[in-house]
């Protein structure tokens, strides 16, 4: 450990948190609107900003009859600065619901079977995104046998056949490319199924299969662009 | 409810990321500081140099209240240098701004930009950040009486994009299956302009050499179950592929 390493030490734990969580939700919006498949819900971060941003909205609705003109210029600015951050979390959720909307049945499988990988910490969904996932899930499929399933016969009624070896539940394709750079060394990188390995470092940035680079994205040595 | 828009971020998105980034202004009125979402907001004291997210700096300097300070990299000189190296030098894009030091626990969150301050007055001046593009475009607009010379730093962004974009398409012929491509130095619009494009063409050269990848795949298991390579098959496969 030399100086630098103390120097940056000593301003990683300056930063204060709400700078931090600034930087964790950009990424994570970034993340949720690149990655192929859905990440797990960052369930403290958004609890810290949901927080925030109600405690900012009180703020707002006490002021608002201030009608001194240089308390109104500080208005402006934290509305303006408000509006940006509500911005971020509906983005960030709805695509969100974009994903969940269009594989419903492998995320509530993953959901309730996650694979060892993710922490419990971090569940794929959160209580109000499972909410929806089932709801919308049981509209559609009442909705589907009353207007035609239940015409056919019982054996051709189901949502989630894999008869003939093929699985009716569609899966996002983890082997979609993206642009990744690399918060810190990772070392090598190989691509399953190919001869291509090669040394990602810091501030490198790539283009390479989701599949290759996810775990890097989840515990955060890298990030997606 | 749901967002009806493509993976990847779409250049509105990328130009509300770029208004995070830092850049110095000289206030021209005193405001005390205020306690945001995004941390604390500094005093502003005129006529001391503050560095303020972008996109406050460009609602100061809409009311006459603010100047902001062109980032080093801005000046034409600068610029200048960038582009004859961006000129010059054959494949990839000039080297992106260096790095802030690290921080030893391998726990602690890493910044990266918009959030670097990669354009305040302290900038390094002889590299572009990640939204250059964006920026330059942006304090032009909203600031140019700030520049000394903001016809010369339009052209030079202006050439500096065509460069780059032709070495964009220029890389083009590297693509393949496995992704694996290197852009460092690419900036922010230059991802979102190529995303479509570069993906498309990976995505769908893997679709077209999938049963002999997922060959391999299945091969590389078994080698790995018996723990040691069947050399005789893969001698076999090879032979069947050419």
């Amino acid at each position: 450990m030399d100086i630098d390493d103390l120097l940056a030490e000593v301003t990683a734990d300056a930063v204060p948190q709400q700078q931090r969580d600034l930087q964790e939700l950009t990424r994570a919006w970034i993340a949720e609107r690149v990655a192929p498949e859905l990440l797990p819900y960052p369930a403290e971060l958004m609890e810290r900003v949901l927080e925030r941003i109600r405690r900012q909205i009180e703020l707002v609705e006490d002021q608002t009859g201030n009608l001194d003109p240089k308390a109104n210029f500080k208005l402006i600015i934290i509305q303006t600065e408000l509006e940006r951050f509500k911005f971020l979390v509906r983005s960030f959720l709805r695509a969100r619901i974009k994903k969940i909307d269009t594989h419903p049945l492998h995320l509530l499988a993953l959901h309730q079977n996650p694979p060892s990988s993710t922490s419990i910490l971090n569940p794929l969904l959160s209580p109000s995104e499972l909410q929806y996932l089932n709801t919308h899930q049981s509209l559609l499929s009442t909705h589907y046998s009353s207007s035609f399933l239940s015409q056919f016969p019982n054996s051709l009624q189901r949502l989630d056949d894999t008869a003939g070896g093929i699985s009716m539940v569609d899966k996002p394709d983890e082997e979609t490319a993206v642009f990744v750079r690399c918060l810190r060394d990772v070392g090598e990188v190989w691509v399953e199924g190919t001869d291509n390995r090669f040394q990602m470092k810091r501030g490198d940035v790539w283009v390479v299969r989701w599949s290759a680079v996810r775990g890097w994205v989840g515990e955060g040595s890298c990030e997606l662009i | 409810m749901a967002l009806p828009l493509p993976p990847g971020l779409t250049p509105p998105e990328i130009a509300f990321l770029c208004e995070m980034e830092l850049v110095t202004v000289i206030p021209r009125q005193r405001l005390e500081g205020l306690e945001l979402l995004g941390g604390r907001l500094p005093p502003l004291n005129p006529p001391h140099r503050t560095p303020l997210p972008l996109w406050l700096a460009l609602l100061l300097k809409r009311q006459r209240r603010a100047n902001i300070l062109p980032p080093p990299w801005l000046a034409p000189h600068s610029l200048t240098a960038i582009l004859d190296h961006e000129t010059n030098k054959e494949e990839g894009f000039s080297p992106p701004p260096r790095l802030p030091p690290l921080a030893a626990s391998s726990t602690a969150l890493a910044f990266s930009p918009p959030f670097l301050a990669s354009s305040t007055a302290e900038a390094a001046p002889d590299a572009l950040p990640y939204h250059w593009l964006e920026i330059g475009e942006m304090l032009l607009e909203a600031a140019s009486d700030d520049f000394e010379e903001p016809d010369s730093v339009r052209k030079l962004l202006r050439g500096l994009r065509e460069v780059r974009m032709a070495k964009l398409r220029k890389g083009v012929e590297l693509l393949y299956a496995d992704g694996g491509i290197q852009l460092n130095g690419v900036g922010a619009m230059e991802v979102s302009e190529g995303r479509a494009f570069v993906t498309g063409v990976i995505d769908n050269l893997r679709k077209i050499g999938a049963s002999r990848e997922q060959q391999r795949k299945d091969r590389d298991r078994e080698d790995r179950e018996n723990g040691y390579p069947s050399t005789a098959d893969y001698d076999d496969d090879e032979m069947e592929m050419q």
